[in-house]
């Protein structure tokens, strides 16, 4: 009996839990840690379409602790020291023969932060102005100011690629991330970037006087469509010359934030700060018994002229020199850079100094020398080491501009001393006897990339 | 009428049943076991053919009626020892019968199904059993995945490192999956439980890099070794089939003890033992001529001269292997369990304190589990079991492996330093600061200020309900139901403090991570097996389905800039949240599986599992795991008359099982992030698959089972192709489409392999009993199919040596430079040892006296060693300053291969010869216990063993078993400065009351 009723509590039990919960039913898992992609696609809200902003503005600063470490290796402006990883030195400085590859060292195979990064801010990019041109919830002008923004951005950013392969060329249309388009070549890039970055400036000049959404503080005086007008401006001046367009960069010039009687260190930067923000990744506290720090390369102090203000803002003496030592010597660093007073200043990725250095430039290319001169001399004076009492020949100013640019734009987020000595096709006068090591003009397309066409290809 | 049909039937039964009541007989007996002196209980006594029958009580003796009158076989049968079959008759005298034991554990029954097991004897796959006494039974092991080392043949199991808590790599018949780490499904008694690694954050801590530079443990090391009665794997999916998806790897099935009829036995033991390195690689000496030639910096290379000087005045030149390495440690195991019960209740209950200190000062683990194992039989047909364990395990592990510029490595820092700078505090207790080429930290510092420690609750518990529907002579229906939980929350710890040298130069000195890790496993299984016997064929019908959830959270927030001694992270400059991750998964399943067995001449077994899971792109996909198996006895056919040759199984099997895709594969999510104060959305730089499917593994094993003269001799042997496909890597996407990478399922491997297994009772007489029994094993891999680019990964790039993924070639060979032609490398070495064998010698001599040893050796496979790099970086390797071919460069500046400075030089052979465990005990003789205790003490076991006792390789560094990425299916043979090997040895007492 007892048995019988025991079977008969278990059965209905049985009966009642199956009906209850059928065990081979799943529930489908969102995803609990993050919103997904699909969510913006179409009919983001407002609040999306600003979460997407301040991501491009993130993205928009990941490629420059390489970016300016690496190339500003390559163009001997600094040294960077690692103790811990050695092939920072024997890698990028070229020593023992070794030559960039299709995975090189502190870029890996899918070329880095000099190559990967930049394509991922422009892919942040299309993504929001896809979001931003799909929404209802954001008027016509907003969209406008929106895209403006956004290509601004994509024209800075490929221009970082387009100069780490230089001859190789890049990839340009990127819009569907599973059929990018082939490699052009490098000119050809750049009048792309050219068209983007004009493009931008016409979506913001529809966009009205105010930009809809925040921005970071990295773009106080600059966050109305009006400055942003004038940032566009400025990294077409920039791109101009790499263009040769010295026209074009004077006009470019113009109608950016340069201005020779106002404060050469203007410009929009990128914000750092406390977790959960990243620091100031070119901070080092100085004077700091580390073996891994950025230091100043030599040939920047020996050739310096007495009294360069430059030299005393942006140069601290060790009270004693950090060194490394790797299989090829040993290497010593007597300076380090002082441009950042915390780990949380801002870094400028464009500033009034280089336009009016581009301005300079563009009127020495244009045979207008006197106006060569004077811009020249606003960088002189203020840094301390009187006019320029030099020749007036293209080639005398020429040689003039490419010194002042090795001191004002110094180990700046961009490589600017390596980019420019192989644009005036000067790269063997990087100094290279203190580390044994070699020049590197350019990197080959990275080996993802190459693997990619292999697999599409067949 | 009613009274007339009953009558009627009552009549017709009698007709159709003509033995109930009137023909039958009784047969009694004794049973006893080998030396004819001891009773044996339980023995179980069956009329052959037939379900009847009962057990032997505590005297051995038994009593049972046979129906009918015609003579009857009664088998005689009880795991651990031999079955016996008798003929008897009506009217025959009480039987005397002695058992012999079962050496080679024939009788043994061995899981194949989800809710049956089958005699060892007629298995048709190669499953590895490892019994308790094999298990501890030599020595005292820290942890569970480190006692099936040299036990399992197919198996390859690699420390990751030497430090305190475990942490093995366990692979089984090669490598199934490139992504995945290949570790293999774990369930005790019943419940999936967790084995995975968990983060620390140490590698984020020390900027060594991802998690999985973290030094983990394995949560399998909270499960007190003693606590388990036997072990068996099941190495591949020919046998693990029904397992479905999670068994790609293999399934290890642990059992723990549990209580028996009779008096309740009362088992005390305690272990002490000491740790020391098993192997230290010493350091090379500096004179003025090295000094002079190491130092370029004639400012450097007057201070260490001056440094030099110094300390050979005052004769202190260190020994920093010594000093880190070279601490004595304590070790410590106590164990009291207690285990009985009666016909209706059996009970193991059982407690465990370990306490073992590591090499390394201020590392060290401890563990407290109390186990409670019950079994009741509610009534005749329904019996449950309820398994219960709660374990607190607290481990240090210390810092070393890889780090970034923190020198939070101990043995990536010393690589640096010359043995004649002096690392000790001053008498104010200040550490002096470092100014090599190395990390700029003291190690000495980080080993006696810096925390990485990690505390583990944990409660496993299971419950299984048995319902015997249907109990009749030759057909059985029994219902079981499984219910299991393990939940384990870890609380882990980072902490270097704000005083270290690495730390001062920061702009927030102090650096804390607090870690909090639930992981919530649940189970659930329902079965009906049905089981009857026509003629002599024997049917096993079994269905069921299986449902698994597993949920985990983790939560680590880090502060840096902290307050002087305090680690909370409210006293930190800057407080942020490093991580917070959640993963919900659930999986579904059916099993079906039928069994035949003729006469237990021919085993025959097919079935199918389906499964479904949340993991996959589709989540109402079910997907099929089939298999079949055949395993022919031939000596128990009437026609086998080769007397010497006791058993001769011929077995083949197939079976098809699945590794699950990772959590999160489907999803193409956007990341938060924070910049200027204000919160970011960001395209991730993974787009998710929404089509993606788990991997699958197809294996076929062909084998024989072999046994000679009696079963004194046995052999195994098997050769098993095991294919899988869909394997699942990432896909890279062409970089400038701003996505990395999509998981995609392309790829096949290959492996290939051969098991063989050769035990032996030698000698067997009275006064020496030895048995000896030889493995030996190799798998190869191949890539059959890649479906995108070879491509290069794991490791630390092509110039110090990485792994080539390539079709046509193993996924585990090793390249580097120099570069053959652009992109293609110069292959070095293959993380795969040509073969391994093992070899364990058990003796009992002088009738109380019982020692056992278990040797190992691999031979061939080669390791990737970086910690060799360091030192040469740093001039400290044994011989640097030699110059053997006296060209004026060092030996430290220029190894071969030529031309110098290439891959070659790092990528070394990693065979060796371990004696694993040895062991001598002295078993108490029972005159002198009963004289000694009168009575109240049963047994007496004193002993001493050792753990890792020697090791004899050529390899240049602390152990050839290490993995500084832990465990990996393709990368895991990097060496990074290492915690090296511990040698434990012990002393043991045991007492049974």
């Amino acid at each position: 009996m007892k048995n019988n009723f025991i079977k008969s509590v278990l059965a209905i039990t049985a009966i009642v839990g199956f009906a209850a919960c059928n065990p081979m039913k799943l529930e489908r898992v969102v995803d609990p840690n993050n919103p997904s992609l699909g969510s913006v696609a179409n009919n983001a809200s407002r609040a999306q379409i600003q979460f997407l902003i301040t991501g491009l503005e993130s993205r928009h600063r990941d490629y420059l602790f390489t970016v300016t470490a690496a190339f500003g290796t390559f163009g001997r402006e600094i040294w960077y020291f690692n103790a811990s990883d050695p092939r920072f030195q024997t890698d990028w400085l070229g020593q023992g023969g070794r030559q960039p590859d299709a995975a090189y060292f502190g870029f890996g195979a899918t070329g880095g932060a000099a190559y990967a990064t930049p394509y991922q801010t422009i892919r942040q990019a299309i993504v929001l102005r896809n979001s931003v041109l799909n929404t209802a919830a954001v008027n016509e002008q907003e969209k406008k100011a929106v895209t403006g923004f956004a290509k601004t951005i994509m024209g800075y950013q490929f221009m970082i690629p387009a100069n780490f392969l230089y001859e190789n060329g890049i990839r340009i249309n990127v819009e569907d991330p599973m059929k990018p388009g082939p490699f052009v070549p490098y000119q050809d890039a750049l009048t792309y970037i050219k068209g983007i970055l004009d493009e931008g400036l016409n979506d913001l000049n529809a966009a009205g006087t105010s930009f809809p959404f925040n921005l970071t503080a990295g773009w106080a005086g600059f966050n109305t469509i009006e400055g942003l007008k004038r940032v566009n401006r400025a990294i077409a001046a920039r791109l101009a010359v790499y263009r040769k367009d010295w026209e074009g960069a004077l006009n470019a010039a113009n109608a950016s934030f340069m201005s020779l009687a106002g404060d050469l260190n203007t410009g929009p930067a990128h914000v750092y700060g406390a977790a959960p923000d990243a620091f100031n990744p070119l901070f080092y506290v100085l004077n700091a018994n580390i073996s891994t720090v950025i230091v100043v390369h030599p040939s920047m102090i020996a050739d310096a002229r007495p009294g360069d203000l430059r030299v005393a803002n942006k140069f601290f003496q060790r009270a004693s020199a950090v060194s490394v030592s790797t299989d090829a010597g040993t290497l010593f660093g007597s300076h380090q850079d002082r441009r950042w007073p915390t780990n949380i200043t801002p870094i400028r990725f464009i500033r009034n100094e280089e336009l009016v250095l581009i301005k300079a430039e563009a009127h020495a290319q244009l045979n207008q020398f006197s106006q060569a001169v004077q811009a020249i001399d606003t960088v002189r004076v203020r840094a301390g080491i009187g006019s320029y009492t030099g020749a007036q020949t293209q080639a005398a100013l020429i040689n003039e501009i490419l010194y002042q640019r090795r001191y004002s734009l110094w180990a700046e987020p961009w490589g600017h001393r390596w980019i420019d000595t192989r644009r005036y096709d000067r790269m063997n006068e990087i100094p290279v006897t203190l580390d044994g090591g070699r020049v590197f003009r350019q990197f080959p397309k990275p080996q993802a990339d190459l693997n990619w066409n292999l697999y599409v290809g067949g | 009428m009613r009274k007339s049909v009953q009558k009627l039937v009552q009549f017709m039964l009698l007709l159709l049943i003509p033995s109930i009541g009137f023909s039958q007989y009784t047969v009694t007996g004794k049973v006893t076991g080998e030396s004819k002196q001891e009773p044996v209980s339980n023995v179980s006594v069956v009329i052959k053919g037939t379900r009847i029958g009962t057990v032997t009580d505590a005297q051995g003796q038994f009593s049972i009626d046979i129906p009918g009158s015609k003579s009857a076989t009664l088998v005689f049968s009880l795991v651990g020892f031999v079955s016996q079959s008798v003929n008897v008759s009506r009217g025959a005298a009480p039987l005397e019968l002695s058992m012999k034991t079962d050496v080679l554990n024939l009788t043994e029954v061995v899981v194949t199904g989800l809710a049956t097991s089958v005699k060892r004897s007629n298995l048709a796959n190669a499953v590895t059993s490892i019994s308790a006494k094999e298990l501890t039974g030599t020595t005292q092991i820290q942890t569970t995945d480190g006692a099936l080392y040299s036990k399992v043949p197919g198996a390859n199991i690699r420390m990751n490192g030497g430090a305190p808590g475990g942490g093995m790599s366990i692979q089984l018949r090669g490598v199934s999956s490139l992504v995945g780490a290949s570790q293999p499904l774990i369930i005790l008694d019943g419940v999936y439980i967790n084995n995975s690694f968990q983060r620390s954050g140490r590698a984020s801590i020390t900027q060594a890099g991802g998690a999985n530079q973290d030094d983990g443990s394995n949560r399998l090391a909270d499960i007190n070794p003693n606590d388990i009665q036997n072990i068996e794997v099941l190495k591949g999916p020919s046998a693990a089939a029904i397992y479905g998806t999670r068994a790609n790897a293999g399934v290890i099935i642990i059992t723990t003890k549990k209580g028996a009829n009779g008096k309740t036995n009362i088992s005390f033991g305690q272990d002490f033992g000491v740790g020391s390195p098993l192997r230290l690689i010493g350091t090379d000496n500096w004179s003025v001529d090295k000094i002079n030639f190491f130092f370029t910096n004639p400012v450097k290379r007057a201070t260490e001269l001056v440094r030099f000087q110094q300390a050979q005045t005052t004769g202190q030149i260190f020994d920093f292997e010594d000093l880190f390495y070279g601490n004595t440690s304590a070790l410590s195991n106590t164990r009291l369990s207690a285990s009985g019960g009666n016909d209706k209740t059996k009970f193991f209950v059982g407690g465990v304190l370990t306490n073992e200190e590591g090499i390394i000062r201020r590392t060290g683990f401890e563990r407290y589990s109390i186990r409670a194992n019950i079994d009741h039989k509610l009534s005749k047909r329904i019996s449950f079991s309820i398994n219960s364990n709660f374990i607190r395990s607290n481990t240090d592990r210390g810092f070393t492996g890889n780090q970034n510029n923190t020198g939070a490595s101990i043995g990536y820092n010393i690589a640096y330093i010359p043995n004649y700078y002096d690392l000790r505090p001053n008498s104010a207790g200040l550490y002096p600061d470092l100014d090599y080429g190395g990390p700029r930290e003291n190690p000495l510092a980080v080993t006696d200020k810096a925390t990485n420690n990690s505390l583990v609750n944990r409660f496993i518990q299971s419950a299984t309900f048995n319902w015997q529907i249907i109990d009749r002579d030759n057909s059985s229906l029994k219902f079981q139901m499984t219910g299991g939980l393990d939940f384990v929350q870890n609380s882990t710890l980072i902490h270097l403090p704000e005083d270290l040298q690495f730390q001062r130069a920061q702009a927030n000195p102090g650096d804390v991570l607090h870690g909090r890790q639930e992981a919530f496993n649940k189970n659930f299984q329902a079965a009906l097996v049905h089981n009857t016997t026509f003629r002599n064929i024997n049917f096993t019908t079994q269905a069921g389905i299986v449902r698994l959830e597993f949920d985990n959270s983790a939560f680590f927030m880090r502060g840096r800039g902290l307050a002087p001694g305090q680690r909370n992270v409210q006293q930190a400059t800057v407080q942020q949240v490093e991580q917070q991750f959640q993963s919900k998964i659930q999986e579904a399943g059916i099993f079906a599986q039928e069994e035949v067995n003729w006469d237990d001449k021919v085993v025959g077994t097919v079935g199918i599992r389906l499964d479904k899971s949340t993991l996959n792109g589709d989540i109402d996909k079910l997907y099929a795991f089939p298999k079949a198996s055949l395993a022919v006895n031939l000596t128990n056919f009437d026609f086998w008359k080769f007397k010497s040759i006791s058993q001769l199984k011929p077995r083949v099997a197939y079976g098809e099982t699945a590794g699950p895709v990772g959590f999160g594969a489907t999803f193409t999510p956007l990341g938060g992030t924070n910049t200027g104060g204000l919160l970011g959305s960001v395209v991730s730089t993974q787009i998710g698959n929404t089509a993606i499917r788990p991997e699958t593994a197809k294996e076929l094993e062909f084998g024989l089972d072999a046994g000679f003269f009696n079963n004194r001799v046995s052999l195994e042997a098997t050769y098993y192709i095991k294919r899988t496909s869909n394997n699942i890597q990432n896909l890279n996407l062409s970089p400038a489409a701003g996505v990395s990478s999509t998981p995609s399922n392309e790829a096949e491997l290959e492996n290939k392999g051969i098991e063989l297994s050769l035990g032996a009772t030698v000698v067997q007489n009275k006064n020496l009993r030895w048995f000896s029994r030889v493995m030996w094993w190799k798998n190869d891999v191949v890539v059959t199919k890649l479906g995108i680019p070879s491509y290069l990964t794991g490791a630390f790039g092509s110039g110090l040596g990485t792994f080539l993924i390539k079709q046509g070639m193993s996924p585990l060979t090793i390249v580097g430079t120099p570069a053959v032609s652009t992109g293609v490398f110069t292959e070095w070495g293959e993380n795969n040892p040509n073969f391994t064998m093992s070899w364990f010698n058990t003796f009992t001599f002088l009738k109380h006296f019982d020692f056992s040893m278990m040797w190992e050796w691999r031979n061939g496979g080669e390791n990737i060693n970086l910690t060799s790099f360091l030192t040469d970086l740093g001039g400290t390797t044994k011989g640097w300053f030699n110059d053997d071919d006296k060209d004026g460069i060092p030996n430290g500046r220029q190894r071969p291969p030529a031309p110098y400075n290439n891959a070659g030089r790092w990528v070394q052979d990693a065979s060796f010869i371990k004696m694993r465990e040895v062991g001598l005990y002295y078993n108490v003789p029972d005159a002198s216990i009963n004289r000694i205790f009168k009575g109240y003490v049963n047994g007496v076991r004193i002993g001493a063993s050792g753990n890792n006792v020697l090791l004899f390789t050529k390899y240049e560094g602390y152990d050839p078993e290490t993995s500084t990425f832990g465990a990996q299916s393709i990368s895991g043979n990097v060496d990074v400065a290492p915690y090296p090997t511990t040698r434990r040895l012990f002393f043991h007492i045991n007492i049974n009351f």
